[in-house]
This record gives structure tokens, sequence and C-alpha cells, in this order.
């Protein structure tokens, strides 16, 4: 329970200080109608004896009246105004929530997963809405209410209110004994239900899997075992508020009870009236819901700062990667690479993916990189539009340093075709039409034309207009990778990275793209990695990884010649070529 | 209006069926909900005491001030105390308890269900959305069920305990009251019909929001490549308004209904001191039974909000129940035989008769497909993209089921035997190789979980990723982050030829990768595979030319039909594609 947590509450309440507000005034005056309503009682019933005439019954009725319309509209004010800004503020964090994630980075989404973030993003702001909105007006009903009647009550009979109020510093007693285990264990519950959230996930990512191995009852165990603990981590919540609210409960009665002993005698001894006495009880009365209410604050509160420190574990992150201050944007870039020197360790890896690389690139140029089982291609790749950070060395683009550059010039200027492009469920021209929704036709048909999609999209019904399922599960592995292109080429890209873009496809078509591009995209560099190493024959520069250091570099000619690895591989998919057209 | 009305009629009819449904899964606790119900009704009886208590003190103590008699009064206040703190806890607890239960049958129900839909169900679906529905629909259910549900059984407690002393505190009173409930009833119903709509938009809006967020945190990556940061950003924002709009919608109803019952509990309030007022002036009515039904009408009224605030619990809960029927009413589209066959384990004898096969309609994928393969023999499959190589692996492991002919294993139809005993005797390895978080070890013996270390490792040695593994820091205690994003394509796939050897098949089914390996990993994946269908029927899906050389018999497919199908012997002679590819083969030896 940290001030940090509390500011960032109170910045929320700053921002909606005139709903919050309003809302508060009229909880006020709730509180205050709903506190004469007892006043009204007792003089009428100190009236009473006086044989009172229909004009005075009707007066009181009146007033009774009056003082519930007042409290009636008081409380459709703190509804409206207190529970729509708790609305609003919920509003305000999530958006919030989602514009970080777009500035985060890819070290970040490899730290936290997405089932747990999704469970912050829905689970964790619904406690904090709760908190905001639930909460303060509770806390400060609570709190009018207590003293109001405390007050009152006092005022009443001085002496009773002494006695009957003893009881209640047990309910403070209660309150700090309680707070601290019940903070921890409210973050248990919700820790877990992230795990189980995260399980459900993995499960049907890997339906596939899981069924050809049979583990169906392995992982219903296993999910029934995760289940039975979140049972036992929330009925720990449970026992803790099972015992604190009915103890505030019984407090208020031993207070009744004080009452009735002690009032009872002085209205006999004549000391008090009756209207006095049942005025008094009325108070006591109503301090059993703000006294249940402080529990509840408790709960909600240990539950809406546990939930803030979660939210605030993602709006602190900060990206490692972005704009360096002072970054300028020179313009279209040309497209020439250079690594100087680069090495670069993944974040919590224990040895390093690229060791000392020297790599130029002429803008125009065509680069293949091939290698070995996690020699480092990708990472290579991954450097360049600085989706990671090169902590030793620099990749200069155009002669300056990619950190020197904003990285939505990089980002715009630099096409990144993935082996496994990521579609997002919306049409095919929407996912191709990415970068640029404002393309043309003739722009889209060009890419399409480009990427090889035209006889694809002719298959289907609804042509561009088709909508691509999650992830794009309705395309072939080959129909994503060309989308993909499709995408990145849209952007009139001078660098174009194919990371084992085409593995889907056959080597002819590949080859076909590959062809294409050159001769419609011009001077556009291309940096290709890839494990078939006929498609880029033709390449400027050839360089074969090894284990993060460069171990060919050449042209294909130099490298036959040298008969190593590359050579090797090179022969034996020439054979598996002829295979593939055999059988077509 | 009226057409509101229709509709709530109909949304009405639908919740009581849902409703049913959901009471459904407290029958296995009826013994406990029963104890509870009594627990609560007992606690509302005590609550309400203490106002009686006080009312007896006023008009027999007090009023005729003598004090004897109000000790035992007071004691009885104590243990009435004392009895409603002992009960509230065990309401709380057992309530709790009972959700927690109900939430835990229901969320592994729900999981155990996901488990029986087919692949297609999965394609249809996205993760999220199922996600959802096992997590947060079962949590807002619970939360019904907890504040929800079996609590409004303490508000009807209470509203007729509270009915019943009024009743008989002074009938004629209570029937004065009673003016003020065709107007309650009347407010109560323009409410519902407005909250339910807005409540059930919300939801909508909820679902649509989460499936957006889920998707964009997925594609992250791509989303700052393209710079869509901005786009995507208003896109959630004018979602996310859709969503605010609704909540403050069925806010607002909430607003204005809630204080209305304030109007009219004062009304009744009213009522009673002008009437009650004059017939204590008239010495019809004692004092202490006027203060005492003041008393209990104020507290009539609270239990009416109650549930008015319930109802906005119970409707968010009625969408989500909802939507976890749906999903637990989707029918299992390839279901267990009812008499299965007894398969402990098979010999390994594949047989297809005359299969045929379409994904949807009569588009046929597999057409006229007989081939058999006897035990321990190896069967390569080649055929260009889409000439339905994997749809007839699918077929034997029954991810789908065939439409004409017949696919046997030792001689039995595989619809005749239980899935589960099926693809025990299975292993499948594929393409694209998903990995379990988790540790290495754990994901090698996914299908054999007796296995020990020793006996990991010597089945990793035999398909050749004992060496990379082995390199990895904490080796195979090594944990695999999902998706075992940090191992390459070609570590994945020895993982997964480990997998299959740990599972140790009868018949092993590979659909070999295609280019997504280099050389060497190459060799090492090709040694492998030797040491994998050793002993074992084998069906490959090769991209090889290599691994034609390992196997007994080939099948080339060409549009979901056999084009030649024999020993390589009798293939050969034949002078078709596979002499071609043999020839081509024969090359690369030079």
């Amino acid at each position: 329970m940290s001030w940090n947590h509390l500011r960032f509450f109170v910045s929320y309440l700053i921002k909606y200080r005139i709903g919050v507000g309003l809302g508060i005034l009229a909880l006020l005056l709730t509180d205050f109608a709903g506190l004469a309503v007892p006043w009204i009682l007792k003089e009428f019933v100190d009236f009473l004896p006086r044989s009172p005439s229909q004009i005075d019954l009707l007066g009181f009725a009146g007033l009774l009246f009056a003082a519930a319309s007042i409290q009636a509209t008081g409380r459709f004010g703190w509804r409206k105004y207190l529970f729509g800004s708790s609305r609003r503020v919920e509003f305000d964090i999530l958006n919030r929530v989602f514009g970080h994630f777009l500035i985060l980075d890819r070290p970040f989404f490899q730290r936290l997963r997405i089932g747990d973030l999704m469970s912050r993003a829905t689970n964790d702001l619904r406690a904090v809405r709760d908190f905001m909105g639930l909460g303060l007006l509770i806390l400060v009903d609570s709190a009018v209410v207590i003293s109001a009647c405390f007050i009152l009550m006092t005022v009443i009979n001085p002496s009773l209110a002494f006695w009957v109020l003893l009881p209640l510093p047990l309910v403070s007693i209660l309150f700090f004994s309680y707070v601290e285990t019940i903070s921890r264990r409210h973050r248990e519950v919700q820790e877990h239900l992230s795990v189980i959230t995260e399980r459900v996930r993995e499960n049907i990512a890997g339906i596939r899997v899981l069924h050809s191995f049979v583990q169906e009852e392995h992982e219903k165990e296993k999910f029934r075992e995760l289940c039975r603990e979140y049972i036992i981590r929330n009925l720990r919540v449970t026992r803790l508020f099972g015992v604190f609210t009915p103890a505030l409960v019984f407090t208020i009665g031993i207070s009744g009870l004080i009452s009735l002993w002690i009032g009872g005698r002085a209205v006999i001894e004549g000391s008090m009236t009756l209207g006095d006495f049942v005025a008094f009880n009325g108070y006591l009365m109503q301090l059993s819901w703000p006294m249940m209410g402080v529990g509840y604050i408790i709960n909600l509160s240990q539950r809406g700062l546990v939930a803030v420190s979660r939210i605030d574990e993602i709006l602190s992150a900060e990206p490692v990667i972005r704009d360096r201050a002072g970054a300028v944007d020179p313009g279209t870039l040309e497209g020439g690479i250079e690594f100087r020197d680069v090495s670069f360790t993944y974040p919590a890896a224990a040895s390093p993916s690229l060791i000392g690389i020297d790599l130029r690139v002429n803008p125009g140029q065509k680069l293949a990189v091939t290698g070995l089982i996690g020699s480092g291609k990708s990472t290579l790749a991954l450097l360049i539009p600085r989706l990671y950070e090169v902590e030793e060395g620099a990749i200069l683009v155009d002669g300056r340093p990619v950190t020197d550059y904003p990285l939505e010039r990089l980002r715009r200027d630099i096409g990144y075709v993935e082996q496994n492009p990521f579609l997002f469920s919306a049409t095919l021209r929407e996912n191709i039409a990415l970068e640029r929704p404002d393309a043309t036709r003739e722009e889209i048909d060009e890419v399409i034309e480009n990427a090889g999609l035209v006889p694809d999209l002719a298959r289907f019904p609804e042509g561009l207009d088709t909508v691509v399922g999650e992830r794009g599960v309705s395309l072939s592995g080959g129909q994503k990778q060309r989308v993909a292109l499709a995408r990145a080429l849209i952007k009139k890209p001078r660098i174009l990275i194919l990371d084992d873009a085409f593995s889907s496809l056959d080597a002819e078509t590949e080859e076909i793209i590959l062809k294409r591009i050159h001769t419609q995209v011009r001077g556009i560099t291309t940096l290709i990695i890839t494990h078939r190493l006929p498609v880029v024959r033709d390449a400027d520069q050839i360089i074969v990884l090894d284990r993060g250091t460069i171990m060919e570099r050449g042209t294909h000619d130099e490298l036959m010649r040298v008969g190593g690895l590359y050579a090797r591989t090179c022969r034996n998919q020439a054979l598996a070529r002829e295979m593939e057209i055999t059988l077509q | 209006m009226s057409d509101l009305n229709r509709e709530s009629l109909r949304d009405i009819y639908k919740d009581w069926g849902l409703f049913g449904r959901i009471l459904g899964y407290l029958k296995p606790y009826g013994f406990l909900v029963t104890a509870v119900i009594v627990i609560l009704f007992v606690v509302s009886l005590l609550n309400l005491a203490g106002p009686y208590l006080t009312k007896i003190v006023i008009d027999d103590h007090i009023r005729p001030s003598k004090m004897e008699g109000v000790d035992r009064i007071a004691l009885l206040y104590l243990a009435v105390l004392l009895a409603s703190f002992g009960g509230q806890f065990l309401q709380t607890y057992l309530i709790q308890f009972i959700g927690q239960k109900v939430m835990f049958d229901l969320r592994t129900q729900v999981f155990a269900h996901l488990h029986k839909m087919s692949f297609s169900f999965f394609d249809r679906n996205p993760i999220g959305k199922v996600v959802t529905r096992v997590v947060n629909d079962v949590e807002v259910l619970n939360e019904m069920l907890t504040s929800g549900l079996i609590l409004i059984f303490n508000d009807l407690f209470t509203l007729a305990g509270i009915f019943c002393i009024m009743f008989y505190l002074d009938w004629r009173l209570t029937g004065v009251v009673c003016l003020v409930f065709p107007f309650l009833y009347w407010a109560t119903q323009a409410y519902r019909v407005r909250a339910r709509d807005a409540l059930r938009k919300n939801r909508a809006h909820v679902s649509g929001l989460n499936t957006f967020l889920e998707e964009n945190l997925a594609g992250m990556s791509t989303v700052q490549m393209f710079g869509r940061e901005e786009a995507h950003y208003e896109r959630f924002l004018s979602i996310h308004r859709e969503k605010l709009h609704e909540d403050l919608r069925s806010l607002q109803y909430n607003a204005l209904y809630v204080p209305s019952i304030d109007l009219f509990n004062s009304v009744g309030v009213g009522l009673v001191i002008w009437f009650g007022g004059g017939r204590f002036v008239q010495e019809e009515i004692q004092l202490g039974v006027l203060v005492a039904f003041l008393q209990y009408l104020q507290k009539f009224f609270d239990p009416v909000r109650d549930m008015a605030e319930k109802f906005n619990i119970i409707q968010t809960a009625m969408v989500s129940s909802e939507r976890i029927f749906e999903l637990l009413d989707t029918p299992e589209e390839i279901a267990n035989p009812p008499a299965p066959l007894p398969v402990r384990s098979v010999k390994g004898e594949v047989e297809f008769e005359k299969v045929w096969f379409a994904y949807t309609d009569e588009r046929w994928v597999l057409k006229d497909i007989s081939f058999s393969i006897r035990e321990g023999e190896s069967l390569a499959i080649v055929g260009a993209t889409g000439s339905g190589k994997s749809t007839l692996i699918n077929t034997l492991c029954r991810f789908y089921d065939i439409q004409k002919g017949a696919i046997r294993i030792d001689g039995m139809p595989i619809q005749q035997m239980r899935k589960e005993d099926l693809r025990r005797n299975l292993a499948l390895v594929q393409q694209d190789v998903y990995l379990f978080s988790g540790n290495v070890l754990d994901n090698i013996r996914l299908g054999n979980r007796n296995l020990g270390i020793e006996e990991v490792e010597t089945i990793a040695q035999a398909v050749n990723s004992h060496q990379f593994i082995d390199r990895l820091p904490y080796k195979y205690e090594h944990e695999i982050r999902e998706g075992g994003e940090s191992l390459s394509m070609g570590q994945r796939q020895l993982l997964s030829f480990a997998r299959a050897l740990a599972a140790d098949p009868r018949i092993l089914i590979l659909d070999e990768a295609t280019s997504s390996v280099d050389t060497e990993t190459e060799i090492q994946i090709q040694s492998a595979m030797r040491q994998l269908i050793q002993g074992r029927t084998s069906l490959i899906i090769a991209h090889r030319l290599s691994t034609l050389k390992h196997v007994d018999k080939v099948l080339v497919l060409k549009n979901g039909e056999i084009a030649e199908y024999g020993t390589q012997k009798e293939l050969l002679a034949k002078k078709g594609i596979f002499h071609k590819l043999h020839s081509l083969q024969a090359q690369s030896h030079i």
C-alpha cells in the first residue's frame, strides 16, 4: 500500500474532480437527508402524546417526504457522478494501458505473457474501477455517517453516547490486524488466476499435439489441480472476511444492547425522553451499514491496490528501444547497411548470439544470409529495424548509427517479412494495406501481383474482401507468407528483409517472386535469410553464419570454388528441387 | 415500448431456462445449499429480532416504567447477537465454498469439453474468445452465485419476514403501505427491460474489446513494424467508446431506479405517519407498535434495493452463462463409439480401403484411396502441395472422420476404437512443432510421463537431440518459454522426434519438415529419422529424395488420387514418377 499507488488514484481523482466533487456533494446531501429522518421521527414520537391534529400529521408526513426526496435526488446524483467517474477512469486507464502496450518493445513482451497481460487489463482493471467507484463512495459515506451519528448521539445524550460507542474501537483493532494478511491473500488469488488463464491459453494453442499424444486426461488433471489450489486461495480470503463483517455487526449489536440497558433506565428515570431514545437507537442502527462498509472498503482497497500495482507494472515499464533524444529524420533512406563489430546477447541468455559481425551492403545490393541452426541469422535481421538494441559495436544505415534515426523512419523504410507472419483478423485488403489504408486499387493490385497472390485470390469467392480468421488460420502457410510480403511491399521499403519468408512455398515460386521484386522495385536493398541456396545464386554477397560469426563470405561462384558448407548444401538442394518438379 | 416488452418476454423465457441450468450446478451441493438457506433464514430472523425486542422494552418496560425483566430481554438480545455472529460467518463461508465448488465444476467441465472439440472448432474460434469463456465468464458466474443468487434468498426472507411482522403488528397499516406496490412494480418493469438491453450490448462490446486487445498483444511486433500504433489506438478507442456509452447508459437507468425506491419508501412512511398517527390519537394503536412499524417499514425497502443491485450482477452473469452453455452445447463432432473394441497394443498393420474424404460437401480431397502396410513396414507418401498428403494423415489419426470407405488397424476399423486407444498407438510428428512451457524433459516425455532422466537421455541421444540439449544452460531442466521461441526450428524438430520416440508407438506418422532446417541439421534429422522408424510401422510424408531410400513402399498422390503405389522394386519397373525420382537420387550420388 505504497504512496505511489495511492498517487495513481489521486491523479485520476484530480482529473475528474468535477464529477467526483458533484458525486461527493450529492452523497453528502443523501447522508444528511438520511440523518434527518430519525430526527423527524423523534419529533413525531415526542409530539404524539400531545394529540396532534390531522394537519400536524400531514406536516410530519410532508417533512419526511421532503427529506426522502432530497435523499433520492442525492442518490441519483452520486450514482451518476461517482460511478460515472469511475467508469471514465477505467476507460482512461485501459486506454493508457493499451497506448503503453503500443510503445513497449519485444523484451517486455517476452517477459510477460499475453494471458497475464490480458488478466491485468481485464480482471485487475475491474478491481481498480470498483475501488474508485464503490470504494470512494463507501469511504465518504462511512466517514460522514459515522461522524454525524457520533455527533448527533452525543447531542441527544452525551453519557449514553460514551457508553454505547465504547465497544467500537474494537473495530479498528480488527482492521489493523487484518489489513496485511488480506492484501497478501488477495494478491495470491489474483496471481493464481493469471496462471490459470495462461494454462488454458497454452492448452488451446497446443491442442493438436496434446491430442495426438493422448494427453487430455493428464492435462485435465493438471488443470483440476490448479483449480483446486484456486479454491484454497479464495477460501483463505473468505475465512478472514467471514469473521470480519459479522464481527462488525456484532460490535454494533453490543452497542445496541448497552443503549437499551442504560438508555431504557434513563427514560424511566426521566432524564431522557422516549423520542430521544427512539432517535438515539435510530442513529445507532444507521451505524451498522457504514461499519460493515469499513470491512468492504478494506476488501475493495486491498484488491484495488494490488491491482494497481499490477497495472502500474505495465505502465511503468520503459521501452528500452525508443527514439534517442535529438534523433533527426534525414528523410527516405538510401538503403546502405553496415555492421561494425557487432556482438549481441539476448536478455537472460547465457551465450551471445552474434559475435564481432562486420558487414557492408551497398544500397540496391542483395545480401543472402545462410547458416546452421541457431547461428544468429534471424538475430542479425532483427537488429536492423531495432527490434532489439545492439550493445556492442554499431549498426549503420546510410552511414549513420540506427540509434540516431527516429524509429518511425527506420520502420517505414524497412520491410521485414518473418517466417511466421502475424495476420490480423480482418479482410485480406486490410491486412495488405496495413501500413497504408489509403492505398489505391492499383497499388494493391501491384503488390498482389509482385507477391504472386493473384491465383490464390481468384480462388477466394470474396477476393480481397475475404476475412482472414484469427492470426490467419484460414490461410495456408504459403498464403500467409505472401500476404506478409505484399503488406511489406506496399510500404515501398528501401530495405527489404526476408527472414526465411518463403519457407512454405516451393522453390520455383520463391524464385519467381524474388526476381519480380528485383525488377519491379528498383534500387531496393534486400537481405534474404534462407536455407534454399539456389534461389540466392545471384546475390551480390552471400554470408554463411556459424554460432554467431561469419564463416564463409563471397559470391556464389566464389563460395562454390571454396567448396565449403555452402557448396555442399547447394548441390544437395539442387537435387531436391528436381524432385519437386518431377512430382508436379 | 410494446416491442421492448415482447423482446423482454422472450428473453425472460430464455433467462429462466439458463437460470434453471445454473441452479442445476448447485444440485450436488443440495445439502449445503439447504443448510445455507436455513442459516440465512435464521440470520434474517435474528436481525429482525432487534427492533422487536426494542418494541417490547418500550411498550412493556419503559412506558409502564418497570425495569424488572429488562435484564432477561438484554440477555436474549446478547444471545441473538452471538447466534447472528456465528450464523453470518457460517453463511459467508458456506456461500463462498459452494460458489468455489461450482466454479471448479464448471471450469473443469468447460476445460474438459474443449478437449472434446474437433480441430475445425479451434480453426473457427479465436484463442482469446475461448480463454475468456473458461476464465472470465466462469468467474462472473461465481460472482453471481456468491453475491447474487444465494443472497437473494436472504432478501426474500427478509422481505417476507418484515411483511409478516408488519401484518401482525397492524394489518390495516400494512394495507395502507400496500398502496405503493403497484407503482414500485411498474418502475421495476420499466427499469428491467432497459437495463437488460444496455447490459447485453455492453457485454458484447467488452468481448469485442478483449478480442482486439488480445490480437494486438500477440501481433505487437507487426503493429510496430508497420507503424500502425496510432491507427490501432484509434480503433481501440472507438470500440472502447461504444462500451463506455453502454456502461453509462446502464448506470443511468440504475441511478434513476434505485432512488425511486427511496421515494416509494418515504411515501409509505408518510402514509403510515398520517394514517397511523391519526389512529394513535384515537387510541386504536399503541405507540410501541407505531414506532416498531415505522422501523420495520424503513427496513422493508432495503431488500428491494438490494435486489435491484443484484439484478445487474445477475444480468451480466446471464450473458456469461449463455456463452458458457453455448460452448458446452457445441456437440463433439468426432465421438467415441458407444461400444468400442478393446484395444491394448496393436501390431501395426494399417489399411486404407476405398477411402473418400472431403472437408466440406463433396469437394473430395481424398478419392478412393486404398493401400496397406504390414507390421514394421514403412511407407513414404509423396505428392505436390495440395495433393492430400496431410489430409490422409489427419484421417488416420481420426482428427476428421472419413465419409466413405474404411481405415483399419490390425483389421479393426478405427471408428470402432476409442480415439484415445487409437492415438496411443500412433505417434504424430508434425511439421510445425509445438513446445509447451515447462522444461525440456517434460516436453520430451509428453506421451510417457513415467520415463526417468536416464531413459530420456538415451532417447535424446538416439535422435541426435542430446548434443544441443546438453549445451543449454540447464540442460534437460532448461525451461522452454511459450511456443519454444528460444529454440531454433531444427532443434524443435529434433525435440519432437525425441518426443515421438519417448511415446514408443507401434505406428509412426511423420510429416517431414520442408525447408526450415539447414543441411547440417538435415543430416542429423535424417539419421534420427532412421532411428525412429526402426521396427515400427511408419508413414512418412517425404519431401526429401534421400528419405525415399529408407522406406519399403512408396505412394505417389496426385490431386487426392493414387498415381503410383507399390514397393520400390515394383515402381522402378513401372518407369513412372517414382522412377524419375529415383534416377534423380542416383545422380546425387555421383
